[in-house]
């Protein structure tokens, strides 16, 4: 890629005028319908509520204080945070054999395998979300047929709750963490475990040791990308949790949807958002530390 | 032995992975009034409750409507961000790679929230579909970029060159030589952002204006308060006409498609 890109452009240093012109739609777009818009809901964040009207005359710091103040809000976050992580951990215990069936297994098994993983893509969320909600509701496929084998009295609570919305959310956002993590795997010489092996480690040692360090760039990439996803979900959560479990992009929404308070709904989504950053920031350097230590 | 553990895993999870999709699909039969298992016989009346419904077709042309313009938007502009990218962009290059993808990054929940406020700010608000289809060709973006920029990478400026001192014109010869020569991921990002617009739901959930509401919201609505298998048929439909798109674009025009 870099021999192409480097043989494309071969003077770098200099930007020409003429074709910026390519670039200014694509610039102006993001700039505009972007970048001033994220400006505007921080500063939205800081306006005071509005009587009757989405807010009000004047800035405060009223909302952030509501927030940090209400042990509810603060409690559905942890909730959400806690949703996202048990979704990334699953995701990547599930995901790697399969990736890793993929990335090492027959050309033929390959092919069949990667249409498999990619094709719930081409399904909207609304509709996958909804195949869950047949499946686990009380008079579900899961719960019927439980009770018609009579393994069950009464139906397993397997909707309305963190549960529920876990499964489905893994469902998903499985894909997202097998891909990459497939081409990591991808990018490891099989003949590096060889190595290991022929100079007297276990297959679990040159696992650990030598396949996993290499495969962390995919590692972090899979975690990262299903820990924002599932913090922003908002249709699965909303069917599958209904009214009962709220995690805080169903709260954001709501909070602009139904009640018009756009000063607090700005102030909750952007809570949320910076705090979820600094987890996938904490997550990145704790996670490449480790993987230098691996490799030294 | 291993292999076989493995490969038997896999399965069960490409079964889980399949599951809640098939289990749609079948429900779209079922002759009951409601989503009961085991079905009352199968039938097809719920696609022709489906078919009488205005409000579901009408849902179904706005999202075709939406998809179809977001794609083109997306593609033009796009591709010449994926030309200057890989031919111009010099140092400037990781700048403008990030910058392109910013919108896959940000929690889509958070742009569609920030681009409600600015559609009001500006006076458009949700009147109009201006709104709604601005922030499909955002999320759409980066995927006709990836896609198209992948299949630059691989062009031989050689060719380029070889028509330029053969006189060619620059338009001639983006239109006679590379365009042909990158049509797979042209074709590839056109496809993706078809059908991530066709399936969006939190932009098109705040950004709809009265009356423009796309299939996957209508959809939404009717789940929150109907439990008849008609949104069973609905999706399935939803499902095929993805699959109809995916299908087309392979067999006539072409396909590869670009991983990120």
């Amino acid at each position: 890629m870099s021999a192409a890109s480097a043989a494309v452009a071969p003077a770098p240093s200099r930007l020409r005028l003429g074709p910026l012109v390519l670039i200014a739609p694509a610039a102006i777009l993001l700039a505009v319908f972007l970048v001033i818009p994220y400006l505007n809901i921080l500063l939205m964040s800081f306006r005071a509520p509005g009587q009757g009207t989405p807010y009000g005359e004047g800035f405060t710091i009223a909302n952030y204080l509501r927030f940090f103040s209400d042990g509810f809000y603060i409690r559905q976050v942890a909730n959400t945070l806690w949703i996202g992580f048990l979704c990334t951990a699953i995701c990547l215990v599930v995901g790697f054999p399969v990736a890793w069936q993929l990335a090492r297994g027959s050309p033929r098994f390959r092919a069949i395998g990667y249409g498999l993983v990619l094709s719930p893509l081409l399904v909207g969320i609304v509709i996958r979300s909804y195949g869950w909600t047949i499946l686990l509701g009380n008079n579900g496929l899961i719960n019927r047929t439980l009770t018609n084998i009579g393994l069950i009295e009464g139906p397993l609570p397997l909707m309305y709750n963190a549960l529920g919305i876990v499964i489905a959310l893994v469902h998903v956002f499985l894909p997202f963490m097998i891909l990459p993590l497939m081409a990591a795997i991808q990018g490891v010489d099989p003949s590096l475990e060889t190595a290991a092996r022929s100079l007297g480690a276990s297959r679990l040692t040159a696992f650990r040791r030598v396949t996993l360090p290499l495969c962390m760039p995919g590692i972090q990439a899979g975690c990262i990308l299903v820990f924002v996803l599932s913090l922003s979900a908002y249709v699965t959560p909303s069917l599958i949790g209904g009214l009962r479990v709220k995690t805080m992009a169903v709260t954001v929404v709501d909070a602009l949807i139904d009640t018009f308070q756009w000063p607090w709904g700005s102030a909750l989504a952007l809570i949320l958002s910076v705090t979820g950053a600094l987890i996938v920031v904490l997550f990145a350097r704790l996670t490449r530390m480790k993987w230098k230590v691996a490799r030294t | 032995m291993r292999s076989r553990v493995l490969a038997a895993y896999c399965i069960l999870i490409y079964l889980f992975l399949a599951a809640p999709i098939i289990i749609v699909v079948g429900a779209s039969f079922n002759a009951g009034n409601f989503l009961t298992f085991p079905p009352q016989g199968l039938s097809l009346r719920w696609y022709v409750v489906f078919f009488h419904n205005d409000v579901f077709m009408r849902a179904i042309r706005t999202s075709l409507w939406v998809a179809a313009v977001t794609t083109c938007v997306s593609l033009v502009v796009g591709t010449m961000a994926a030309l200057f990218y890989v031919q111009h962009a010099g140092r400037w290059k990781e700048t403008v790679r990030v910058a392109m993808l910013a919108p896959l990054l940000l929690p889509e929940v958070l742009t569609a929230i920030a681009l409600l406020f600015f559609v009001y700010a500006i006076g458009i608000g949700t009147r109009s579909m201006f709104g709604m289809v601005v922030g499909h060709v955002l999320m759409t973006l980066p995927f006709v970029f990836i896609n198209v920029a992948a299949s630059l990478e691989s062009f031989d400026p050689d060719w380029d060159m070889a028509a330029r001192s053969l006189g060619a014109g620059r338009w001639t010869r983006f239109r006679r030589i590379m365009l042909p020569l990158i049509k797979p991921g042209v074709i590839g990002g056109a496809l993706f952002a078809f059908i991530i617009s066709f399936d969006m739901f939190t932009i098109s959930f705040l950004l709809k204006g009265i009356g423009t509401s796309t299939l996957p919201i209508q959809l939404f609505d009717y789940l929150r308060t109907n439990f008849t298998p008609e949104a069973a048929a609905v999706s399935t439909l939803s499902v095929l006409l993805t699959l109809g798109v995916v299908i087309v674009s392979d067999k006539v025009l072409g396909l590869k498609l670009h991983r990120f």
